[in-house]
């Protein structure tokens, strides 16, 4: 009981600093510490030495940097700007024109950066001017961007599963594959509300009939990323490439792209470095900050008891899945999005092996808790990022994701009743 | 949750240090660092496809890379504002409350920052005297990769430092 008093005071001061507006990492390390001296006071700081290099010194680690590189350098040379005007061309015939463009512009951008906040921010910077101007619905104009940006964490590659694949040791070559499925099924999905909106809702304007000179240009545009993305999904499936290697061939064929096709200055160059190492800084912070706090939690045995808990409920699958359900979608209202994995998986991991579930599979759920959470008021950073691109009400850009959360949701449901969704793939490598 | 580019906080942005050598210095090493980490996987994969063979060094030195990074750009992310805060709190405080919350946190993470030297200076040491090295063909002597975890908190607390002093004058500045 008192483990467990412990436990929620040291979480409940993570919550209140982080809700105060502490800066993120140190919201989690602060808490982490203090539980340690609550512990076993000085003595119990001794092994943070060698929880910090055990921890940090790590390869799968380094495919962060490599794929924030790669999205910085495509971002900072105007490719996204390509991307959008590629697909404009092509897809905007289809019904909710410009709108269609958003979310396979962020599929297509979300395979090359790993990014949610990039993705979301590089799309939304070239489309929502556009859309605005052709007096597109306000609502779902954000909302399809802010929606479509968290395909970032859910299609390869993902920030997010790196870092999950981090703390539960499981193969993030797998990982990625897990989430092709349902990273296509979502857009897939999302795509579709949007046509149904443009039938039945308020009315959008379609773009005019391709012809044949607008689609060459417009291959001309599509084609150099479908191959890098080509290149980077294939050699990992193939099994040529580590996720490292094929974020270092990427950097490369990102650098030649740019060079061609993009407007790379050296101060392009530059200030992709530096925004780099201050995305890379903050997400390495977090992921050690949350060691801290795990290890504490594992010095105080506080893990064991709450597998051993969790376990003594004897709850059923779908009972265990409602309980996942309802903790995820709370924690994503309160907690940031990489926080959230870091601070609840060194929990929750060990009891996946008594309830049979495939730790690949939790991933994949667990990065569509995280895309919810960065459209949950009131921290989902997606908001914010539209919302200050847009410069509009943030109320509007959340009443515009509020019908994608429900297609979330229902793809939650549906990776639930059929595994397999995300399982298949992994499975054939 | 807000990035530290959006609205709402350029007027703190008056009593926030500028960059000084120190972050500007670690902000280069961790960039060299990033692109040496490519050099050295692309190498890797060019050796072993190509050539047949593989120097074994670029996992261990990816690592030691990432550590590095960790630690160094932690004055870099401190003083250029890059770690994420969730502002709905802070946005409803009046600038002198603002401005002490922000005292608070300075202090707290200036604590972790100086536990975080003490430790890690312990531990390298420790390391050092034992004579610890690499389990790999490069047998490196471990306390070299670990010096810049002390060395990065180290110029973290120093910024940190710097923040809180900015922080104390905008408190006195609100009166």
């Amino acid at each position: 009981m008192e483990l467990a008093f412990q436990l929620i005071f040291s979480f409940g001061v993570f919550l209140l600093l982080l809700a105060a507006g502490m800066a993120v990492p140190f919201a989690i390390a602060v808490p982490g510490v203090l539980y340690l001296l609550m512990q076993h006071g000085l003595t119990a700081l001794k092994g943070i030495g060698l929880v910090t290099w055990g921890s940090m010194n790590s390869f799968t680690l380094t495919a962060i940097p490599l794929f924030i590189l790669m999205a910085e350098l495509m971002q900072r040379s105007g490719l996204s700007f390509r991307i959008y005007r590629g697909l404009a061309k092509v897809v905007s015939r289809l019904p909710g024109g410009l709108l269609q463009t958003n979310i396979v512009g962020c599929a297509l951008f979300a395979s090359i950066s790993g990014s949610s906040v990039a993705t979301a921010a590089s799309i939304g910077g070239v489309a929502l001017p556009q859309l605005i101007q052709r007096h597109y619905d306000r609502r779902l104009s954000a909302g399809s961007l802010a929606a479509g940006g968290t395909l970032g964490i859910l299609l390869p590659p993902s920030i997010a599963m790196i870092i999950y694949g981090s703390f539960t040791e499981s193969s993030v070559a797998k990982l990625f594959m897990a989430g092709v499925i349902p990273g296509v099924m979502l857009m897939l999905m999302f795509m579709a509300y949007i046509a149904v909106r443009s039938f039945f809702g308020s009315a959008v304007p379609r773009g005019a009939p391709p012809d044949g000179i607008s689609v060459l240009t417009a291959a001309a545009d599509i084609v150099p990323f479908a191959l890098l993305i080509g290149g980077i999904m294939g050699s990992i499936y193939a099994g040529w490439a580590t996720p490292t290697e094929a974020a270092s061939g990427g950097c490369a064929f990102a650098l030649i792209l740019c060079l061609i096709w993009g407007d790379l200055t050296w101060a392009h160059f530059v200030e992709a470095m530096h925004r780099t190492v201050q995305i890379v800084g903050n997400l390495l912070f977090i992921i050690y900050s949350a060691y801290v706090y795990a290890y504490a939690i594992g010095v105080a045995g506080v893990g064991e008891s709450v597998t051993h808990w969790l376990i003594g409920l004897n709850l059923s699958h779908m009972q265990f899945f409602g309980a996942l359900f309802v903790l995820y979608t709370v924690l994503g209202c309160l907690v940031e999005s990489i926080g959230m994995i870091v601070i609840t998986v060194p929990l929750i991991y060990p009891v996946l092996g008594n309830y049979g579930i495939d730790p690949i599979w939790f991933g994949v759920i667990l990065v569509m808790y995280v895309e919810l959470g960065q459209i949950s008021p009131p921290i989902g950073i997606n908001l914010f990022v539209i919302q200050s691109i847009w410069d509009g009400e943030l109320s509007d850009v959340v009443m515009g994701t509020i019908p994608f959360h429900i297609i979330m949701f229902v793809l939650l449901f549906l990776l639930t009743a059929f595994p397999q969704l995300a399982l298949w793939l992994p499975s054939q490598m | 949750m807000e990035d530290p580019e959006f609205p709402g906080e350029e007027q703190e942005a008056a009593f926030h240090p500028a960059p000084s050598w120190m972050e500007r210095g670690c902000m280069l090493i961790c960039e060299i660092g990033i692109v040496a980490m490519a050099i050295i996987v692309l190498v890797e994969i060019v050796t072993r496809n190509l050539f047949g063979f593989s120097f074994e060094a670029s996992e261990e030195l990816g690592g030691y890379i990432v550590v590095g990074i960790s630690f160094l750009s932690l004055p870099v992310c401190q003083v250029y504002r890059s770690y994420h805060h969730v502002q709905f709190v802070q946005e409803r405080l009046s600038p002198r409350m603002r401005a002490a919350s922000h005292i608070l946190f300075d202090v707290l993470s200036l604590g972790f920052c100086v536990l975080l030297v003490w430790q890690l200076s312990r531990f390298v040491l420790q390391s050092y005297h034992s004579e610890d090295v690499a389990m790999t063909l490069l047998a490196t002597p471990l306390w070299i990769p670990q010096s810049v975890m002390p060395l990065g908190a180290l110029a973290a607390s120093v910024s940190l430092l710097r923040t809180l002093i900015g922080n104390v004058r905008k408190f006195l500045a609100a009166r």
